[in-house]
């Protein structure tokens, strides 16, 4: 695949809640008329759709609350988290307009985080996690990512502090993003105020609860000279996989924390034809700080195992040389998995964003963890 | 510091020599029959061989810490308010290497758990079973 062969022409997101209304299908359906307005475009110019897996939803189901012409491909994102959102999706979507099976694609997303079951439900049901792990009391995410982070911490060295200032970073810009689910101040003193989940992860270092969805259509480059906004092109994509299932990845691995994301990004960046340095700003899928901080690394923003103390001193804070989760990420933004950290992406490419804009912003990277898979997707504006 | 007290299922047959390791006193892994090698966690099919046979085998009762985390807030399904904290390790026993077993640590007498710290293993009762315990060497 080549780059500036698509890009992104409409984008749509719903209202970010603690505990939301409406169902996965009603703000999957609402986030994705709004990215089509948003390209100029009408439901009935869609013509490929990319599901997702864990939504539950097929193509079918939402090309038809939509109201869509008659779909002309479809496929599903056969990974997780971000990796489906901002990776495997674009990929399928460039892949479909390039042979000419679609000419405007559209990737809606949705989550009720607040469902019954909760947000870990799905682990419950991994065999080896109820048969040997529950029981022993090592259960949920944040207690998974506990454990990475301790092994971070013991190889590279992390202070409680260089830790905070991820939580503290990614604050800073929720503070000047109006949509953003937490936008009150957070200083060291109010970090350690949150509550701690399992050791060294507290609230602040974990992603919100969020009841919200968002979609981006994707089109021909070419198509998006004729749509209302500036073009913001997919310059890179790239995509590593590991094949260690969710039963057993966050402890069988040989190093738990070693996600894909060099191979990611190493794609990425070649199919761009840039580098790191040339990056004006990134997104990084901010499941944990400790996950933001290794995939802060493996994007090349900072050296390996130096990935906390970037945040520490404050290069990916406003003003920052390097500006990191510019809409406060999924921390302190809303969690969407990697669709709401796209979608800002477009935003702040277009120039759109007011206070938070970061001045000329042309190149952008976007980090997408899903489970033990891993995207990096450079968006550049013409 | 807590145990955590929830309940085992054994209705996938894949765990139950684990369990019954256990109450034996003694950490049971898998191993592959034919080539002997540690197949950890047992899955549904050993890679490339579905044909392969799994049999229990004792494990050194001796390792070390791959990580830890003390857990605070238990997430596990119902209330569990009354069994935090407890520190959970993923012990490595030393001859197998790459194999992780999630336990808790246990007489830890006021050492702070680390990363590679050398830990023993001991069964510990939690409720009607037993889980794995770790106690620091000294």
């Amino acid at each position: 695949m080549k780059g500036n062969k698509v890009a992104i022409t409409g984008i749509g997101e719903t209202a970010f809640l603690r505990k939301g209304e409406e169902t996965v299908m009603q703000m999957m359906t609402r986030a994705s008329l709004a990215a089509i307005a948003d390209a100029g475009l009408t439901p009935a110019d869609i013509d490929g759709h990319i599901s997702n897996k864990y939504v539950g939803h097929p193509s079918e189901e939402i090309a038809h609350a939509i109201g869509a012409a008659t779909r002309r491909f479809t496929a599903v994102a056969d990974t997780a988290g971000g990796t489906a959102t901002t990776g495997d999706a674009l990929r399928l979507a460039q892949l479909a307009i390039e042979a000419g099976l679609a000419r405007h694609v559209l990737v809606p997303y949705a989550i009720r985080s607040t469902k019954p079951g909760g947000v870990y439900g799905f682990h419950a049901r991994e065999p080896q996690k109820a048969g040997l792990e529950m029981p022993a009391g090592f259960f949920g995410q944040p207690t998974y990512f506990a454990t990475m982070a301790n092994r971070y911490a013991h190889e590279f060295g992390m202070s409680e502090a260089e830790l905070a200032s991820v939580s503290m970073t990614y604050r800073a810009w929720a503070a000047l993003t109006p949509s953003a689910q937490k936008r009150d101040p957070m200083d060291l003193d109010a970090y350690r105020q949150t509550p701690m989940i399992s050791t060294p992860l507290r609230v602040a270092d974990c992603c919100l609860t969020t009841d919200g969805g968002g979609a981006y259509v994707v089109s021909a480059v070419e198509a998006a000279r004729d749509l209302p906004h500036p073009v913001i092109s997919v310059q890179g994509v790239g995509i590593g996989y590991n094949n260690y299932p969710h039963g057993v990845l966050f402890t069988q691995k040989p190093c738990t924390f070693d996600y894909p994301g060099w191979d990611s990004a190493a794609q990425a960046y070649a199919m761009a034809g840039v580098d790191p340095k040339d990056l004006d700003l990134a997104q990084v899928y901010d499941g944990f700080s400790i996950s933001a901080i290794v995939q802060t690394e493996m994007l090349g923003l900072c050296d390996r195992g130096e990935g906390a103390r970037f945040y520490a001193a404050g290069h990916a804070k406003p003003g920052g040389r390097m500006p990191v989760n510019t809409s406060g990420g999924h921390m302190s933004g809303g969690y969407v998995p990697g669709i709401n950290l796209l979608i800002e992406a477009v935003r702040q490419l277009r120039g759109q964003e007011g206070d938070r804009q970061v001045p000329d912003a042309r190149l952008c990277a976007v980090a997408g963890l899903g489970g033990n898979n891993h995207s990096t997707t450079i968006l550049a504006r013409d | 510091m807590g145990i955590p007290i929830y309940p085992v299922h054994l209705e996938d047959p894949l765990f139950q020599g684990y369990y019954d390791g256990l109450d034996a006193g003694e950490l049971r892994i898998t191993a592959d029959t034919e080539t002997g090698e540690w197949v950890w966690y047992p899955p549904e099919v050993v890679p490339g061989k579905p044909d392969a046979v799994l049999e229990w085998r004792p494990v050194s009762p001796e390792g070390k810490a791959y990580s830890f985390t003390t857990v605070i807030r238990s997430l596990l399904p119902g209330d569990h308010k009354a069994e935090v904290p407890y520190t959970v390790i993923l012990f490595e026993p030393d001859d197998a290497p790459g194999v992780r077993i999630a336990g808790i640590l246990v007489d830890d007498d006021g050492v702070d758990p680390a990363c590679d710290m050398r830990l023993r293993f001991r069964p510990v009762e939690a409720g009607d079973h037993r889980i794995a315990g770790f106690a620091p060497v000294r």
